[in-house]
């Protein structure tokens, strides 16, 4: 039944925005509506900083979105991320005999898929504020330790967008991160916390 | 501009947080158990009578080689040793340690430094 409901939300959607995209191409500059600026499909690259620590990965982030418009305010916001850490080994057994990692915040690796919603707010001149809420799952590594695991973290954040092409803007973002993982050598499930700050390019499609 | 300012106090709380959280005694440069010097920073003094379930520690010729809460003695050619005053402060590395008193290295005089009882 729920999977009926967001088969139609998606159609709907997806009507509605190709139908606004229609009218848009008459008044592209005229303060259109969100979707004249966004349009119902997009994509994105950017590139950032992603800050960890303890098991929490940090470090180059790069990232790649995918944009469908689901209503007027709103867009699924479909991430693909990878973040490359240094650090070396941060490991140890303390005197419990309990596995303890202390890693740096820009430390590890990650490989990281996430689904989300990102809700644009009015535009204050040429600047679209939006706020995005996601979930997603990552492969985590820290090679030097020998520890991996798998984590599920929720994102919250924001961001603005400026339009500098009627196909192109310029997106500036910060989300934090927190959640939980599993890892192995005894690890078992920790806690993810962080955040990240990135900036980039989307590109609206056709 | 009200969401940019909740997202700005959301970031501060997190990286308090995570500052925060640093603050422990224990290592892996100095006071973690071990086996094998794979296990530590750079060096394991392996379990025996005097570092039961063994410890890590880094080697040194002088105080200022050593992290905070630990002093460089004159054992195993010069290692850092967990600071103590009383029996009291070795407890957090477990039942069997002790405070005794060691050489200095790269001074004169004694210390009192955590070791196996």
């Amino acid at each position: 039944m729920s999977r009926l409901v967001i088969v139609a939300i998606l159609a709907c959607s997806a009507g509605l925005a190709a139908a606004e995209e229609t009218t848009v191409v008459e008044d592209t500059d005229a303060s259109g509506t969100i979707a004249d600026e966004i349009g119902d499909q997009g994509i994105g690259a950017a590139v950032g900083i992603a800050a960890g620590g303890r098991v929490t990965p940090g470090g180059l982030r790069i990232a790649g979105d995918y944009l469908y418009q689901l209503s007027s305010e709103d867009w699924f916001d479909g991430t693909a991320s990878f973040t490359f850490g240094g650090g070396g080994a941060a490991c140890y057994r303390d005197r419990m005999d309990l596995v303890v990692c202390n890693h740096g915040f820009t430390d590890g690796g990650a490989i990281e898929i996430t689904a989300g919603v990102r809700r644009m707010f009015a535009s204050q001149g040429k600047y679209r504020p939006f706020a995005r809420a996601g979930v997603g799952v990552a492969i985590v590594r820290f090679g030097d330790d020998d520890v991996s695991g798998l984590a599920f973290p929720l994102h919250l954040g924001g961001g603005v967008r400026v339009a500098v092409d009627p196909r192109v803007a310029v997106v500036a973002q910060g989300e934090v991160v927190a959640g939980f993982g599993r890892f192995n050598r005894g690890l078992g499930w920790e806690p993810q916390l962080g955040f990240a700050l990135t900036a980039g390019a989307e590109f609206r499609l056709p | 501009m009200r969401t940019a300012h909740a997202i700005g106090i959301v970031l501060v709380v997190i990286v308090g947080g995570l500052v925060a959280c640093g603050g422990d005694r224990i290592s892996r440069e100095v006071g973690a158990r071990c086996d094998r010097t794979a296990d530590c920073a750079d060096r394991c003094l392996t379990s025996s009578g005097d570092y039961p379930d063994g410890f890590c520690t880094i080697d040194c010729t002088d105080l200022r080689e050593c992290p905070d809460d630990s002093e460089c003695v004159a054992r195993e050619g010069g290692v850092c040793l967990m600071f103590c005053r009383e029996n009291a402060d070795c407890e957090f590395l477990g039942p069997s340690w002790v405070c005794r008193e060691e050489d200095l290295r790269g001074g004169t005089g004694k210390v009192g430094v955590c070791l196996g009882s």
